[in-house]
């Protein structure tokens, strides 16, 4: 059984992750806002944003070197174009993007890991996102172990029965054999799920599915909603002005 | 857990086995493919995100339609599908491999509304677990692959998929799809200002060109696969298509096709296009003005006015699409 690190993070508990996914959301989008329409005085911006993030990650009882690894995810797609924006003869745009990147990342991520999937789905559909594509994703979300585990199982069935390292069916074959071998894979592991989907449906028919799914819990707003959103809109905002004005 | 960092950086990583060119190749195809955020300039990403909202809402309503609740968990299975699928490598010679990005085979088997709603939400999973593409740019990334993408793929297959060339619409679907995507996302870099020297142009496009011929030819296989199992999970293209669907796919390819051409003549970006033509003084005058005798005293910044505007606008399409989208 896999956990993510993630899920494992969600379910502490500290102030930051009993708060109501709605203020959450709202306090993240405008410090994605004040990031994605700044463009002077962007360094320091980030790094202002950046003492904040962090102080908020600690707060929240999180791993903060763990967590400052794991936003590097964006750093080997960013790294790219700011090498292009360099070569181009545009260093600091390269910085920029960089830092501007970093930073959205870092405070998605907290976002994610004080908020469990089902509450931050169920933040945004309160929040007006289409109820059918959220149930959508959360369906995609709990069976996307179990269906990379039969892919997986079926990668090492074929490489037990010859397939080398490199491909799926390898040895000899030429790599047109090779190809249609993994297309093959491809369409046995599609009919699986897809009669693993008919499955779930007649178990969730069984018991007697109502068409959505019913909140175990009640979203509430506590007066620390209001004093956090409060703090989430206000902080980068002023900052923002606040490092403009100085300029 | 390697198997999860597996899923979770969609296997590019795996170039390193491969060498620095594919670790290169895989980084900057996605990074276009799913776009982080900070990367758009604020018009672009207000206006794509305007845009993919009301195009996801009716997307939803469509899929629904004749709505049975055995739907839910088939296109949530078949998203994790398309995760799982991106774990098995397709060879394609020297070297190297490509694999499955899925638009288009979503479209041939589920129908393109139920296949833009399942690959909006990959995205939005990928965007919010996995930090693949930003949140701001997330309707930016629906549109390019969700939107666009899928109805490009199904276009050569609603147009040609019935009669003799109907492999190769099967084919052509695969590879449009990933083409029109990938167009579109360049496109919205250079409007933004990414700045790109004319080899890194050229190379990029020959590699999505290389990508596209992949996907075609991974999709075809995979049909043809499917077919041989059990015929009925591929639709016919008569069944689930109408005229509105044909204009809607000619018009993402030419969307694509144009927009690479008209960011190509302004080369820094919108910004410049914008002060050449002067709209950029009329509409900060438009935004800032009932604000005006605020911002004088008070804040002295007019990104503040441009972003409370962006955030209202953006507010009144979700409740548009809210009341759309709501079950009546």
């Amino acid at each position: 059984m896999h956990h993510v690190t993630l899920d494992q993070w969600s379910r502490r508990q500290s102030p930051l992750h009993r708060l109501d996914p709605r203020s959450k959301i709202v306090a993240l989008l405008v410090l994605l806002v004040v990031v994605g329409t700044a463009n002077r005085q962007v360094a320091w911006l980030c790094g202002g944003l950046w003492v904040l993030l962090g102080a908020t990650a600690l707060i929240a009882h999180l791993p903060l070197r763990a967590m400052l690894i794991r936003a590097c995810v964006v750093l080997p797609f960013t790294g790219v174009f700011a090498a292009v924006s360099w070569l181009a003869g545009d260093p600091g745009r390269g910085a920029a993007l960089v830092m501007k990147s970093y930073v959205s990342a870092f405070a998605v991520l907290i976002l994610v890991s004080t908020t469990a999937l089902p509450a931050l789905l169920r933040g945004f559909e309160r929040l007006g996102a289409p109820r059918f594509l959220l149930m959508v994703a959360q369906f995609l979300y709990r069976y996307l172990f179990v269906i990379s585990e039969e892919a997986q199982h079926m990668r090492k069935a074929a490489q037990a029965r010859g397939a080398s390292a490199g491909g799926l069916a390898g040895g000899l074959a030429g790599n047109a054999e090779r190809f249609s071998a993994a297309a093959g894979a491809l369409a046995v592991l599609f009919a699986r799920s897809y009669h693993r989907a008919e499955q779930i449906h007649r178990a969730m028919l069984s018991r007697s599915f109502p068409g959505y799914f019913r909140p175990l819990m009640e979203l509430h707003y506590h007066p620390a909603d209001l004093l956090f959103v409060m703090l989430g809109v206000l902080l980068p905002v002023l900052l923002r002005v606040w490092i403009e004005r100085l300029s | 857990m390697v198997a999860l960092a597996k899923i979770g950086l969609n296997g590019w990583w795996r170039g390193a086995e491969a060498g620095w060119h594919e670790y290169l190749v895989r980084a900057t195809l996605k990074a276009i493919v799913h776009i982080p955020d900070g990367f758009l300039s604020t018009p672009v990403w207000a206006v794509m995100d305007l845009t993919a909202a009301p195009a996801v809402g009716y997307a939803v309503r469509a899929a629904q339609r004749g709505f049975d609740d055995a739907k839910v968990p088939l296109l949530g299975v078949m998203g994790a599908f398309v995760f799982a699928a991106q774990m098995i490598n397709f060879p394609v010679g020297i070297g190297t491999s490509g694999h499955l990005v899925g638009g288009a085979l979503l479209a041939f088997t589920l129908g393109p509304a139920a296949a833009a709603v399942v690959m909006s939400a990959i995205l939005a999973i990928q965007a919010l677990v996995f930090q693949d593409g930003g949140i701001l740019a997330l309707g930016t990334n629906i549109f390019n692959m969700a939107i666009a993408g899928v109805l490009a793929g199904y276009l050569p297959y609603r147009l040609f998929g019935g009669g003799g060339g109907r492999r190769a619409a099967i084919f052509a679907g695969g590879a449009l799809s990933v083409l029109t995507s990938a167009l579109l996302a360049l496109a919205e870099l250079r409007f933004s200002g990414v700045r790109m020297p004319t080899a890194v142009l050229g190379v990029s496009l020959a590699l999505f060109l290389v990508s596209a011929l992949i996907e075609g030819a991974i999709t075809l296989g995979v049909i043809r696969a499917l077919e041989a199992i059990q015929p009925d999970f591929v639709r016919q293209p008569a069944a689930g298509g109408r005229h509105a669907v044909i204009a809607a796919g000619v018009a993402a390819v030419l969307l694509a096709s144009g927009g690479v051409v008209i960011a190509s003549t302004a080369p820094d970006g919108i910004e410049r296009l914008a002060k050449q033509t002067g709209i950029e003084s009329r509409a900060h005058s438009l935004i800032t003005a009932p604000l005006k005798d605020y911002q004088a005293g008070f804040l002295g910044a007019g990104w503040l006015a441009q972003a409370c505007a962006g955030l209202i606008g953006l507010g009144l399409v979700g409740g548009v699409c809210w009341i759309a989208v709501r079950k009546r």
